[in-house]
């Protein structure tokens, strides 16, 4: 019954935000990757990473309230500093967020306010490593988060600048202890801190795009920008860090 | 239209221009960062002790057992790791630190050698022989999931087990269970398994469980102190729910018996029909990590310690219920002396 309720809901959910008065945005990402997980190694890893950005976005000036709702796929292969070992990184976030919008300077200037729960899935991989090579990353975090877009015109063309903020407040994640074995959590059914609650102290995940959307035509608008995902944790006498920054290209579809 | 008083946009402007220094500070100040070495000689040397200091889980228990002083073997070491040394002098030095373990799961992985520690065996006599095993598995043995089987001339089953590295599939016990049935009793002969998957050796035992069993304790290490360990957790055997075997075996060892096949011989002599017979097996109960140094070379070393039903160590082996090593009369007359003492203490 509560999957029927929970399908039921995903599909109000999903036929709401394809109504009219959406922004729909899809961008793709190339950049560099840094990672350390000192669970598997106590050097830093840093390669290239791609990534996929979906947003979707209320549209509606009107409308007090919106919500935005993000997934991002990322994909890096990384290197230590001496080019002998390899980390793979792959994750998908999931941001959904609700915003009290304000309008100033003639609606030029829309000010967002709100937060977003964001849900994070995905492992690094140590390819080097015969024993324990892989580390999970699963994490549920609530981000206070502010957007700001501006439209202006230049050369006869108009422009949107958008800039987007998350910072860390409080969350969830999962992580085996310090020298706890992945056949001792799955295997034995071992349980010793493995669900962690988080805060901005001891996960100071932050997140930011700086976008500019160059009008085409009256729905359409070409984008290009800088996404900032900055996941971090310390816990369990751990430390992770997966600095994602990303040079995004992409398009706009307003309907 | 909305009129705006210059003094209010004023202190917007200024509140939005140190957001972003506030948020830079916040930033800079919750980095989650860690102390990288050079990649110097130094640098390599001090990176590995404190890798080995902070995450390796016998020191104390080494200390303990034959007088192992990590911070002495640092004063020792340090001194040699210093100068201009060459990849192979700094891979001697660092694997010589490492030997300090005595522990055959440490290894330092390089493109041109692998740092180990074997003297576990490599001091010892083999006790055993594939000669003289072939006399007894002849030509046309079986062979599924890497173990070969057959039936000896007194009715006695024999499964040899030479690794634990391959997946043993549930059918391939039934079959090897039902081709033992009417045998009086069953040989498996582990000797020179270096281990392998620790759910292939557990598969395998749980044939012979009968009910539910403890069979040892695990921890693993909380934190970088030495003696900072989680609480000891229990291992229970489970019997299989398919064909199990329920007469005498025998379970032969030798000091190449190490890794998961120790923790084969562990969980097997808490059974009341299993004997083992042969020599101390060569240890090795910490579960591995692996770790990297700055000029990209690997390290593994024992992470998580395992003990017996006893919560007793059993790094250094596991001492057989009768100790029988290969003869050289034997040898000549082409027989094993650990499976003939098995044969003989399986019929009686």
């Amino acid at each position: 019954m509560r999957s029927k309720i929970l399908a039921i809901v995903t599909l109000l959910a999903l036929s709401a935000s394809a109504q009219e008065g959406t922004r729909s945005v899809h961008l793709l990402g190339v950049g560099n990757t840094n990672i350390l997980d000192t669970y598997l190694s106590q050097e830093k890893y840093k390669g290239d990473g791609f990534t996929y950005l979906y947003i979707r976005e209320g549209a509606t000036p009107e409308k007090r309230w919106n919500n935005v709702i993000e997934h991002e796929l990322d994909f890096s292969t990384t290197e230590d500093r001496s080019k002998t070992t390899t980390e793979l990184e792959a994750g998908y976030n999931l941001y959904w967020g609700r915003y009290r919008q304000w309008r100033l300077l003639d609606d030029h200037l829309r000010l967002q306010a709100g937060g977003l729960i964001n849900g994070t899935l995905g492992i690094i991989y140590h390819t080097s490593s015969a024993n324990n090579p892989v580390q999970a990353r699963v994490a549920l975090n609530l981000m206070p988060s502010g957007i700001a877009t501006y439209d202006f015109r230049l050369w006869k063309q108009h422009f949107t600048a958008r800039y987007e903020l998350n910072v860390p407040l409080l969350g969830v994640m999962f992580s085996p202890n310090y020298g706890q074995s992945y056949y001792e959590i799955f295997s034995l059914g071992n349980y010793d801190h493995n669900v962690v609650p988080t805060t901005f102290v001891s996960a100071p995940t932050f997140r930011q795009q700086l976008t500019l959307d160059w009008q085409t035509g009256d729905r359409i608008a070409i984008r290009i920008g800088y996404l900032g995902n900055y996941q971090q944790a310390a816990v369990n006498n751990l430390k992770q860090h997966v600095y994602a920054n990303r040079f995004l290209i992409g398009i706009v579809v307003k309907r | 239209m909305r009129v705006y008083h210059p003094y209010h946009i004023w202190q917007r402007v200024k509140a939005a221009a140190f957001l972003p220094f506030y948020l830079f500070t916040f930033l800079l100040f919750s980095c989650v960062d860690t102390q990288e070495y050079e990649n110097t000689p130094q640098g390599n040397f001090e990176a590995l002790w404190k890798i080995i200091d902070e995450h390796y889980c016998f020191l104390d228990y080494k200390h303990q057992a034959y007088g192992l002083d990590w911070q002495q073997v640092y004063n020792i070491y340090n001194v040699r790791a210093r100068g201009d040394l060459s990849s192979y002098q700094l891979f001697e030095v660092l694997t010589g630190m490492l030997s300090e373990l005595r522990d055959g799961h440490v290894n330092l992985y390089t493109s041109f050698d692998n740092g180990r520690y074997w003297k576990w065996h490599e001091d010892y006599p083999a006790n055993f022989s594939d000669t003289l095993q072939r006399r007894y598995l002849g030509t046309d043995y079986r062979l599924a999931s890497g173990m070969q089987y057959r039936i000896l001339d007194d009715n006695i089953g024999y499964l040899y087990v030479g690794s634990f590295a391959n997946t043993i599939g549930e059918s391939t016990l039934d079959e090897i269970i039902k081709y033992f049935a009417f045998c009086n009793g069953m040989i498996i002969d582990i000797r020179g398994n270096g281990g392998g998957n620790l759910t292939s050796a557990e598969t395998l035992a749980a044939r012979f469980c009968q009910e539910k069993t403890l069979t040892g304790y695990i921890q693993h290490k909380t934190g970088k102190g030495h003696n900072d360990f989680s609480e000891m957790e229990p291992q229970y055997m489970e019997p299989s729910s398919r064909f199990r075997w329920q007469k005498p075996v025998a379970v032969l060892t030798n000091r190449e018996v190490f890794s998961a096949a120790n923790d084969f011989v562990m969980i097997m002599k808490c059974f009341p029909l299993v004997k083992t017979v042969g020599d101390q097996t060569g240890g090795g109960s910490g579960l591995p990590f692996t770790s990297t140094l700055p000029n990209g070379w690997t390290v593994r070393f024992s992470a998580c310690p395992t003990y017996d039903h006893n919560r007793q160590q059993v790094e250094f082996g596991i001492a057989p219920d009768y100790e029988v090593s290969l003869t050289d009369d034997d040898f000549r007359q082409g027989k094993d002396t650990l499976i003939e003492f098995a044969r003989k203490l399986l019929v009686e």
